[in-house]
Parts: structure tokens; C-alpha cells; sequence
């Protein structure tokens, strides 16, 4: 309806009003990534621009705002601006103005009558009814644009004028914390423009329901733009404070490889960072070597576990066990499995596998632990992967004579084999990463001096176990344990890195395994997924 | 409802049927078990039955003399692959369904066994006690963990509320707006390059989290916001939240993107514009599954440790007021686990423990509760189950 009203009505005045929502729009966005610049102090707060303080810029952003918005809100209800708008802008959009009135009321009264009055409820009381009210009677040009200005032309003025400062504080009683101005500003004000952004969106849309659309869609949009920020702002923030410390004394062909038997040097790639020990004596540049290989046989082990229990039980359960009592029973552990907290699985293997296997903190029971956390997983997964090969293929090869398990072995399971492989490398992604179990059942030294030997640590006994490993059952590190123990620890024992700097380094190999994991595993799931859309 | 159930006069009988007929179909099935199998098979069974019980059993028991019946196990299982391969892997896929369920039984017995010491020394105290009586001045919340033989849980539980809330807070609305822009709004391109970095998000270890939390986050609060310690509740709920974001994100989106077309399509041959539909359509019919990834967050949220381990100050007390989140108090149920479980003994342990308990139910309830949720949704859209 809304698209033949303005198809017809199409007139140079609905530009205006496009022009001026535009030009809102753009005054929002620039303000919402000005206040973002503030909060993450890349700028800092007392600088000026044009001769003005920048939280004074924030106060005049939400002041241009606020006003084109009134200015649009009006134009429609006086119909110089040509829209379609409903007869009001809803329950729901009122209620929500009304709690930000009430809100913005509150604070009102708190500053102006004093902390000590309880005049502040009635106060917020009042306002909140004026914002409900204000925003549900008119039409909603006037309804969704005039209460969001009112808004942003006050808490704008309030800036401008200096009535909320870089040197204003405010400490409420209930809180330990106290909030000045300098970083109070700018969170009011990226609220206040994800407000305008949304009324705005809406008046260039002309209101009714195309506009309240592309209001949504706006604020949404722009949660989620805010939501992506964060995640490339944590990887930004690993890769540029690690790099430094990952690469100190690297050379493409520094190091000296000597062939053996003939006792010739060949320039090598250097990479101490990823080479070296951690601790130990005669040591230059402290490494995460022993980390790297710990990790490795963590989840070597963990696989070599769970990725058969884990299949067999798919396979049972999809193949052999009839729908009832028994795999809605395995169902839910499963599910129980996955969701339970890893610190909880660390206490098991405290309890259950530590006193019956080594006594004390070792790789095995890391390995067995992680194992188990990564079972649920791949049970899910490999499950989900049988289900999806097409019942032809088993009938198929049951018209064949072939027996149910041959037919299991030689059609269903390789047809699921991608589905499981991708589900077990994104699982030994997550694993990769697991700090806490570790704790408990498997981390050593901060500072290992020698790489967990296990292969040559294999020793024939006479005695009942028969075989040993002094290796695997002694503690070692991890590459997440490494992390958490250069943390905690205090003073890092070699003067080239501080303990944060040799954090950081930690951080971005860990954080380069288990993106690196991510990649291949997502990369396969696309890879067949692929082939299979092309077969 | 009443009619519905026997009177306690026949339930003797009721009883007493239902066990004939278990019985019958039991031995119908072993009637059926014996024909159709090989006596080779059968006694392969046996064995691989047998020795995996006594494995367990011995290993249950500490001994050393485990590693005999995993060989018998090895052998029996060589001959019989050998010779009777498909009831082998029947036998074998059969038990590893079996210790998958046994591992969460085995876990759920040891939680239980090891905090009985210390509900047998505080009783229900252990989750009620907010006052120290042993202490000179018995303030709310103070000594509670060690002083005087008191073992309380209640400041980590209030902990663990309090980051939970602030946490639940900021992923769920973002997270249910994520799962909206992710299945609704965004065009393919968009959504290709938006998953997988969600899913990512996922991926990136918790103490990595953890580790930007302590050297960013908490200093930034302690240099601006003055509060009191490095490190407060506020802060590690703030990072808790942001890990709890891309499980929201992920369950939801599957419940939004499992309400049917024809649905949807419906709406719009209406002439309703597509916010329309997913605001009035869509999300009222994929509610049970967005919440079910609601109560899931909530559940990582809860159950997450190492960021908030690295960023609590480990001082176990109650703030005052209670929803003081930048008090210098700072300790959860996970994080007096991670941080004390490494060199704690005797009742102190058992408490850790008890605190493990108090966890895995927790969680359990969320987890069972979402499934139940969406297994509903589904029912009521008619999938496939």
C-alpha cells in the first residue's frame, strides 16, 4: 500500500525529505564511529577539533541529529515532506521510549534535587508516561521522530553547554565504581545515535511499514557490524601486540642446517620463537617448543580416543539400535556431555583417573580427559553424517545380497567419512584451546626446559603393566597451559621478554593452531559439500 | 487426570503383568539371540563382555593387573574380527555406545562421591550459609571459606549469578539480533563471510579471551572508572558475554532457519514487507528454538572458567549492595575450582567438589531444559521427528 501512495506522489518535496533523513543518517554514523573512537581511546579526550573539544563535537553530532529529526518529523505531519505513515507508531515503540524517558527523568532528578531525595521515582515516573504518551497519541512521523529528537537535543545540549564534562564525575552510592564524563559521553552518545540512526531509517523510508523495516534493519545491521568490530578487534589486537615477540630473531637463512655424514652447512630458516625451550640455562630467546609438542600429543591422544568410541557409537545408534527408551537415553548424555562445563571434566579426571593411573599431573590423563570432551562432539557430528546418506544407497546394496555390516563398511561409512573428518577438526579446534581440565590433571612447570620425550620412553617391565612410558605419565605443557602460566606466574626468568610480551607471543601461536584447524575444517566442509552438489 | 491412574488396589497386578511381559520379551529375544548367531560368535560375546567388565572393574579397583583383560579383550576381539566380523563390530559399536553413556554416569558418581565429606561436615549449609558465627564480628558474607571450618559456596554462587546475568545481558539480545540478521536480513555474500566469523568467534580459545580481558579490559575499567581492584565482576561478565555470543548466534539461527518456507512465503504473498513477516511470522514461530539458544549461552556462560579465572580477584565475599558489580570481590564457582583445585586437600577439596556439583547441575537443568524446548518446536512445526 505504502508503495503506491508513493509511486504516485512521487514530487520533488520527497527528495527533500530523502536528502535531509540521508544527511541525518550520515551525522549518525559519523558520530557513532567518533564516540567508538573514544571509547577505545584511539583518540584522546582532550584533543580539539576545530577549536572544539571533541566530547563538545559528540554534544553538537547528537544536537544536528536530534533537530533534523524534528525538522523531518514535523515536515511530514505538515505534509511538505511526502510520506506514508500509520496512524501511530506503536505499543511496543512507545513502551520502549517510555523506559528511556523514565530513565532519562530519573537522572534528571537525581542531579537536580540531590542524592538524598527519593523525589527522583515520582520524577522518572512522570517522564516515562510523557514518553509513552508522546510517542503512541500522534501519528507516527511525529511519534517515532519528535520523542527520539526531544531526546537527543537535550542530552546533546547537556554536552555542548558542558553540563556533562570530560571533568564531571558521577558516583552513585550503590556502585564501587565512579563514572566520569570523559567515557560516560561517549556511551550515552553511541546509544543516542543508534536511536537516531533507527528514527532516521525510518523517515527516509516514509515511515509505514517499509520504514519500520528499514529502521530495523538499520539497528540491527548495526549490532552486528558492532559485533564483527569486536571480533576483528580482539584478532587485531593478538596479531599486533604477539608479532613482535613471534618473531624476534627469525631469519629466512640465518640458521645453519648441517647435512649429516657429509658435515655441509646449508642456510636454514631460523624461527627460535617456535624452536627454543622455554626455560633452561644457556637458552637466548625463549621459546613455546615444548608447548607446541605438548599440545600435539594432547590431541593426538584426545583423537585417537574419542574418534572410534565416537563413531562406533554413531554407528550403533544410527545402524543397528532401534528408535525408544535406549537411544533417547544415549541422546541426552550426549547432549549432557557437550554442555558440560570443561572444569567439571577436570575434576572428574582429578578424582577418577589421576590416583588409578599416575598419581599425579600427566600427559595421559590430559589426553584421556580432552578425549572425553571431544567424544559428545564427534558422536554429534558422525551421527548427523550417517543419517545424511541417502537409505537408497543401504537399499541399494541390501538388493545386492550384501550383509548389513559390509554394507555399513563399504557404503555407509565412507559415504559419511566428510562429515565426520569436519566434525572432528573443528572439535580438535576447540580442544587446542582448552585451559581448564588442565589445571588440574596435566600442566608442570611455567617455565619447561626440555620437550616431552615419549617416543624414545618406552620401557619393557617385567612387572604387570608390562610396558611404561615415563613420559606420558609424567605433567608437561600446553600451549594454553603455557598461556595461563606465564599469566600467573610472576617475574618471566629471561630479561629479553616481559611476562606479557611473552603472553602475547603465546596467544597469537595458539591463536594461529586453532584458526589454522578452523580454516582446514571449514574449508573441507565446503570442499564437499561442493562435490557433493555437483555429483 | 484421577480416572487415568490405577487404584492402589491393582497395582500389585499392573506391576506384577508388566513384569511377565518384560520377561517374555526377554527371553524371546534370547531365544531369537541363539538361533540366529554362531556358537563362536556367542562365546566371543561372552568373552569381550566379560573381559571389558573385569577391565573396568580392576581399573576401578587401582590394581595393576588392568592390562590382563584389555589383552584378553585384544585377542578375543582379533580371533572373532577374524572369524565373525559383523557380530564383532556389532559387539564393538555397541560398546562404545555404552561407555559413552557410562562416561557421564562415571563422572556424575565421582562428583557426588568426592563432595560427601563436605556435606557430611556443613550439611545444607554448605549452599545456605552467609554468616560466619566463629568470627569475631560475623559480617554478611565474610569467612565463609576455610575460617573456623566453615565451607560456604554462597559467595561463589552469588558470583557466578552475578557474571552470569551481566553476561546473559549482553549476549542475548545481540545474539538474537545476529541470528535474525544472519537468516533473515542478509544477502548470501553477506551471510557467507558473517557465519563462518561467528563460528570463529566460537573457536578463539577462553583464555585467550581471558588474557585480552586481564591486560585490556580490566585495566581499562581500573584507569577510568576507578574501580576499586583490577578486576571486577562487571568486566569478566563483559568478556563472558562476548564468548557467549556465537552460541546464541549459532542455535538460533538453526531454529529461525527451520520454520518452514511455506510459511514464510505465505506471509509475504500477503503483502506483508519481510520485517513484517520475520517480526510476526518467523521469530513468534522459532521462539522455543531462539530461546533454547538463549538458555545454552546461559549454560556457557555459567560453566566458563578460564576468563574469568585470569580476571577475578579470587576475594570471596558479598558486595553490598548485591548487584555491586565493580566491587573488589570477585570469585565463581569455576573460578575457585580452576584456581584452588591444583593444591587443595582433605575437606577443602571435597567443598571444590560440592562447588562441581552445584555446576553440573546447574548446567544440566539449562541443557535438558533447551532440549526439551526445542524437541517441542519441532513437534510443533511437524519436522521430522
Amino acid at each position: 500500500m505504502s508503495n503506491v501512495n508513493r509511486t504516485e506522489l512521487a514530487t520533488a518535496d520527497s527528495t527533500t525529505g530523502d536528502l535531509l533523513s540521508l544527511g541525518v543518517l550520515g551525522a549518525a554514523v559519523l558520530t557513532f564511529v567518533g564516540s567508538w573512537l573514544l571509547l577505545l581511546q584511539w583518540v584522546d579526550e582532550a584533543a580539539t577539533v576545530a577549536g572544539l573539544p571533541v566530547l563538545n563535537l559528540l554534544g553538537v553530532g547528537l544536537v544536528v541529529i536530534g533537530g533534523g529529526l524534528a525538522f523531518v518529523g514535523v515536515g511530514s505531519r505538515l505534509d511538505y515532506v511526502d510520506t506514508a505513515p500509520s496512524s501511530t507508531a506503536g505499543v511496543v515503540v512507545g513502551a520502549v521510549f517510555g523506559l528511556l524517558w523514565a530513565i532519562l527523568g530519573g537522572l534528571v532528578g537525581t542531579l537536580a534535587l540531590g542524592d538524598a531525595t527519593v523525589l527522583w521515582l515520582p520524577v522518572a515516573a512522570v517522564f516515562g508516561i510523557g514518553g509513552f504518551l508522546g510517542a503512541v497519541l500522534p501519528r507516527e512521523d511525529v511519534g517515532s521522530t519528535i520523542p527520539v529528537a526531544a531526546i537527543l537535543l537535550l542530552l546533546g545540549g547537556f554536552i555542548v553547554t558542558g553540563g556533562i564534562g570530560a571533568g564531571w564525575t558521577w558516583s552513585p552510592a550503590w556502585s564501587s565504581a565512579e563514572f566520569p564524563g570523559s567515557e560516560l559521553v561517549p556511551i550515552l552518545v553511541v546509544f543516542g545515535t543508534l536511536l537516531g540512526a533507527w528514527s532516521a531509517g525510518k523517515a527516509k523510508e516514509g515511515f509505514g511499514a517499509e520504514g519500520r523495516q528499514a529502521g530495523a534493519y538499520y539497528l540491527i545491521g548495526s549490532v552486528v557490524f558492532a559485533m564483527l568490530a569486536v571480533l576483528a578487534l580482539l584478532i587485531a589486537f593478538i596479531v599486533t601486540n604477539g608479532l613482535q615477540t613471534m618473531l624476534t630473531g627469525t631469519s629466512l637463512f640465518g640458521g645453519r642446517l648441517t647435512v649429516p655424514f657429509v658435515g655441509v652447512g646449508l642456510p636454514w630458516p631460523e624461527f627460535p620463537f617456535l624452536m627454543n625451550q622455554t626455560g633452561g640455562l644457556y637458552v637466548e630467546i625463549p621459546g613455546v617448543l615444548p608447548a607446541v609438542v605438548g599440545t600435539l600429543w594432547l590431541v593426538f591422544g584426545a583423537v585417537s580416543f574419542a574418534v572410534p568410541l565416537g563413531i562406533g557409537a554413531a554407528v550403533f545408534l544410527t545402524e543397528y539400535a532401534e528408535r525408544g527408551r535406549f537411544t533417547q537415553v544415549v541422546e541426552i548424555a550426549t547432549n549432557g556431555l557437550w554442555s558440560t562445563p570443561s572444569i567439571v571434566f577436570g575434576l572428574f579426571g582429578l578424582a577418577f583417573l589421576v590416583p588409578r593411573i599416575s598419581g599425579g599431573n600427566s600427559i595421559v590423563v590430559g589426553q584421556l580427559v580432552l578425549g572425553f570432551m571431544l567424544l559428545p562432539l564427534v558422536l554429534i557430528t558422525s551421527r548427523e553424517a550417517i543419517l545424511a546418506v541417502p537409505d537408497a544407497h543401504r537399499d541399494a546394496s541390501a538388493a545386492l545380497g550384501v550383509t548389513k555390516w559390509q554394507t555399513i563398511r563399504s557404503v555407509v561409512l565412507p559415504a559419511a567419512m566428510p562429515g565426520t573428518i569436519t566434525g572432528v577438526i573443528l572439535g580438535v579446534g576447540r580442544i587446542a584451546g582448552e585451559t581448564a581440565p588442565l589445571l588440574l590433571v596435566f600442566g608442570g612447570s611455567p617455565y619447561p626446559s626440555n620437550t616431552p620425550n615419549v617416543l624414545t620412553s618406552f620401557t619393557l617391565t617385567a612387572q604387570p603393566p608390562f610396558v611404561t612410558n615415563e613420559a606420558l605419565l609424567s605433567p608437561a605443557s600446553a600451549l594454553p597451559y603455557q598461556l595461563y602460566s606465564t599469566i600467573t606466574a610472576g617475574v618471566f626468568p629471561k630479561e629479553i621478554f616481559t611476562n606479557t610480551e611473552f603472553g602475547w607471543g603465546t596467544a597469537l601461536v595458539l591463536l594461529l593452531v586453532v584458526v589454522g584447524l578452523y580454516a582446514i575444517g571449514v574449508g573441507s566442509r565446503l570442499y564437499f559439500r561442493r562435490k557433493l552438489h555437483h555429483e | 487426570m484421577t480416572q487415568s491412574l490405577p487404584s492402589v488396589g491393582e497395582l500389585p497386578t499392573e506391576l506384577r503383568t508388566a513384569a511377565t511381559r518384560r520377561a517374555e520379551a526377554t527371553k524371546q529375544w534370547a531365544r531369537d539371540y541363539r538361533s540366529r548367531t554362531e556358537d563362536g560368535a556367542i562365546a566371543m560375546h561372552g568373552l569381550v563382555f566379560g573381559s571389558v567388565l573385569t577391565t573396568f572393574l580392576l581399573f576401578l579397583a587401582g590394581s595393576q593387573w588392568t592390562v590382563l583383560p584389555v589383552l584378553a579383550f585384544l585377542a578375543t576381539m582379533g580371533v572373532g574380527w577374524y572369524r565373525y566380523q559383523a557380530e564383532a563390530a556389532k559387539a564393538l559399536t555397541f560398546l562404545t555406545t555404552v561407555a559413552t553413556v557410562s562416561i557421564l554416569t562415571l563422572i556424575v558418581a565421582f562428583l557426588l562421591l568426592e563432595s560427601v565429606p563436605a556435606v557430611r561436615a556443613m550439611g545444607i549449609d554448605l549452599f545456605t550459609q552467609v554468616r560466619n558465627p566463629a568470627m569475631e564480628n560475623p559480617a554478611l558474607g565474610q569467612g565463609l571459606w576455610g575460617r573456623g571450618g566453615v565451607w560456604s559456596l554462597t559467595p561463589m554462587m552469588l558470583g557466578t549469578a552475578i557474571t552470569t546475568v551481566i553476561a546473559t545481558l549482553i549476549a542475548a539480545p545481540i545474539g538474537i539480533a545476529g541470528a535474525v540478521f544472519v537468516s533473515e536480513i542478509a544477502p548470501r555474500r553477506v551471510r557467507e563471510v558473517v557465519k563462518p566469523g561467528i563460528e570463529l568467534m566460537a573457536g578463539i580459545p577462553s583464555i585467550t579471551y581471558g588474557f585480552i580481558g586481564l591486560t585490556i579490559v580490566n585495566q581499562y575499567f581500573y584507569v577510568e572508572f576507578g574501580t576499586p581492584t583490577i578486576g571486577t565482576y562487571f568486566a569478566a561478565g563483559l568478556m563472558i558475554g562476548i564468548m557467549a555470543l556465537p552460541t546464541v548466534v549459532t542455535v538460533a539461527e538453526d531454529a529461525l532457519n527451520a520454520v518452514p518456507e511455506p510459511i514464510k512465503s505465505g506471509a509475504l504473498a500477503m503483502g506483508s514487507t519481510e520485517w513484517q513477516t520475520t517480526k510476526s511470522v518467523t521469530i513468534p514461530a522459532g521462539l522455543s528454538g531462539v530461546s533454547a539458544g538463549v538458555l545454552l549461552g546461559i549454560g556457557r556462560a555459567m560453566g566458563e572458567t578460564m576468563a574469568a579465572t585470569v580476571m577475578l580477584t579470587h576475594t570471596k565475599g558479598f558486595p553490598s549492595p548485591v548487584f555491586d558489580a565493580f566491587s573488589n570481590y570477585g570469585e565463581t564457582l569455576t573460578t575457585v575450582i580452576a584456581f584452588e583445585g591444583g593444591n587443595a586437600s582433605g575437606i577443602h577439596m571435597s567443598a571444590l567438589f560440592a562447588a562441581g556439583v552445584v555446576l553440573f547441575v546447574m548446567v544440566m537443568i539449562l541443557s535438558i531444559g533447551s532440549q526439551y524446548v526445542e524437541w517441542r518446536m519441532y513437534q510443533k512445526l511437524g519436522g521430522d521427528q
